[in-house]
């Protein structure tokens, strides 16, 4: 395997003495995976995103981002990642272009007018460019704070809470540039959200953590069989089951033209469904409870 | 020092000063009081009027022998010698406190502001280093601070002269005492109240409490210095000097000493406390 492009080791850091915000946490990340921090509400990932672009600097422990050391090299670090916060962090008396143009001199950006007008472009803001930026819906706002963030072609890119404000449109949208960001130039994304649905369908591993700590980490598939020990199928079906079980499968709901079945794993769905073919109908299978947030209630109750 | 970050954010930090009607009227408010109302008010009744006052007469007669006496007695209405001392040296201080003020108003709001537009994270995220970024937000707030000042001495230097050509006959100002003040103290003591009020700035959480803090805090201090230079200006302009290089020496030693208490994750810890 690859160095990683980014490694956290062992990292503590406390804000008060006694209140630990990020607790022994370690974690590597391969260049051009995409990763979800997951957690809840002040769990740490916002921290750890601060932590890595040496804003905030560890108690004891080892970073290493890009091949430098966010505390000791910062600048280096900052120079290849890119970060959207939380509140995009805009200036709002200023247009959306001066915006861009004020962050490429900072960033170093070699063409500065063109790369900025690339990104309006690009995220659909050409038409607001000289529009100040605090006449700008949310969503906007969250376009060119991604524009910003790539302003200077990073190797990583952070996102924190990337669709909080957005509808399921823009959310939709703003996720699809990631993959294809990811796709076509191999960007490293770290992404965190509370937000489980969102990531699950493109986040190569998840990260999970609750108060500064790593419960868990994996890709869905591992996590899938690691903690997903039983399954529910969903059949519609004409079948009728007056009992707890249907040819020895647990029935555990019953509704109008609906059956849930629990199975101990996926194996056992294609014998089921065969076995109520041989005597009724079956219009549609599905299994529920198959998605990272009911993984990660699992591993919560089992870790805590 | 990255020169290319640094202008930029001098850049935006200057745009959003001349940007902001409520910035700037305040800031203009009191040089044209001073530069322009006092002069007036002080040297057109002087063609109808006596406005001799017998406490500055007291004052004109024990100045020690020398040229600004000569100068002063030269002049043989007692109107004309009270205009003469205090266009010169009454009204000198203001040259000190107008910086001061404009760099109260600008340095406190340095970092504060960013604080309170959210902006401040965006900054510490961006490959500046925190010193650039300090030096960066000191001159954001020094260049307008002296650039006021020197709009303040033209106008008063203008206003003074035309009032007084026809009373005196001729220009009477300046003296040289007031281009060092103008190029020499004045710069350095704006330097020190903008370091002051940025750095008191990037260590609370808004711009209120960095404005009364500084207000507190920094203004006393620095009036008081500016309070003595009529007196100074008396003495001699050696000590003018003096006075000038002790200023630029402190300035350097505080800004040279506020690297250790400014690191990036210092200036970010006042953001999330």
């Amino acid at each position: 395997m690859d160095k990683p492009i980014i490694s956290m080791e062992k990292v503590n850091k406390a804000f008060l003495p006694g209140v630990q915000v990020i607790d022994n946490l370690s974690f590597s990340v391969q260049k051009g995976e995409i990763i979800g921090i997951l957690g809840p509400n002040g769990a740490g990932k916002t921290t750890t995103i601060r932590l890595l672009n040496g804003v905030l600097y560890p108690d004891t422990g080892r970073m290493s981002v890009a091949g430098f050391d966010p505390v000791s090299a910062g600048d280096e670090v900052r120079k290849r990642c890119g970060v959207l916060t939380e509140s995009a962090g805009l200036y709002e008396h200023m247009t959306a272009r001066d915006n861009l143009l004020f962050f490429a001199e900072l960033y170093g950006v070699p063409e500065p007018v063109r790369q900025a007008e690339r990104l309006l472009s690009e995220f659909g803001l050409a038409g607001a460019a000289r529009k100040k930026v605090g006449t700008f819906s949310t969503g906007m706002k969250k376009r060119l704070g991604i524009a910003k963030a790539l302003l200077h072609n990073p190797e990583i890119l952070f996102l924190d809470e990337p669709t909080t404000g957005l509808d399921p449109e823009g959310s939709r949208a703003l996720l699809n540039y990631i993959k294809e960001l990811n796709r076509e130039c191999g960007v490293t994304i770290l992404l965190a959200t509370h937000l489980l649905k969102q990531v699950q369908d493109f986040g190569h591993r998840f990260l999970f953590i609750e108060q500064g700590r790593l419960l868990e980490s994996g890709s869905f598939v591992e996590l899938e069989t690691k903690y997903l020990r039983e399954i529910t199928l969903k059949v519609e079906t004409g079948l009728a089951v007056s009992g707890d079980d249907f040819a020895g499968f647990p029935v555990v709901k019953k509704g109008p033209g609906y059956l849930w079945f629990r199975l101990e794993s996926k194996n056992a769905v294609p014998l089921l469904l065969e076995k109520i073919l041989a005597v009724a109908p079956v219009y549609s299978a599905v299994i529920t409870g198959r998605d990272l947030e009911t993984i990660y209630f699992i591993i919560r109750e089992e870790k805590q | 020092m990255r020169k290319r970050q640094v202008r930029a954010v001098i850049k935006k930090d200057i745009t959003a000063v001349t940007s902001s009607f409520q910035t700037w009227l305040p800031m203009l408010l009191l040089p044209v009081v001073f530069s322009l109302i006092m002069p007036c008010l002080l040297i057109v009744p002087a063609y109808k009027y006596d406005i001799s006052e017998r406490s500055i007469l007291q004052v004109l007669e024990e100045l020690p022998p020398g040229e600004l006496r000569e100068t002063i007695f030269s002049f043989g209405s007692t109107n004309k010698q009270m205009i003469y001392f205090s266009v010169h040296y009454l009204f000198a201080p203001f040259l000190l406190i107008i910086p001061l003020m404009a760099a109260s108003v600008l340095g406190s709001g340095s970092f504060a502001r960013e604080k309170e537009r959210k902006t401040m994270e965006s900054l510490l995220l961006a490959p500046i280093s925190a010193p650039d970024l300090f030096r960066a937000k000191i001159l954001a707030a020094f260049i307008p601070a002296v650039l006021l000042t020197f709009f303040s001495f033209l106008l008063y230097g203008t206003t003074v002269n035309l009032t007084a050509y026809r009373l005196f006959g001729g220009l009477i100002f300046p003296r040289p005492h007031w281009l060092i003040l103008l190029f020499w103290v004045s710069p350095a003591l704006s330097l020190g109240a903008v370091f002051l009020n940025v750095f008191i700035s990037a260590k609370v959480k808004g711009f209120q409490e960095a404005y009364q803090l500084g207000a507190m805090t920094v203004l006393p201090l620095i009036a008081l210095i500016a309070g003595q230079v009529t007196g100074v200006l008396l003495l001699s302009n050696t000590i003018l000097w003096f006075l000038g290089a002790g200023l630029w020496l402190l300035d350097f030693f505080l800004i040279k000493r506020a690297g250790r208490y400014l690191d990036r994750s210092k200036l970010f810890t006042t953001l999330a406390s």
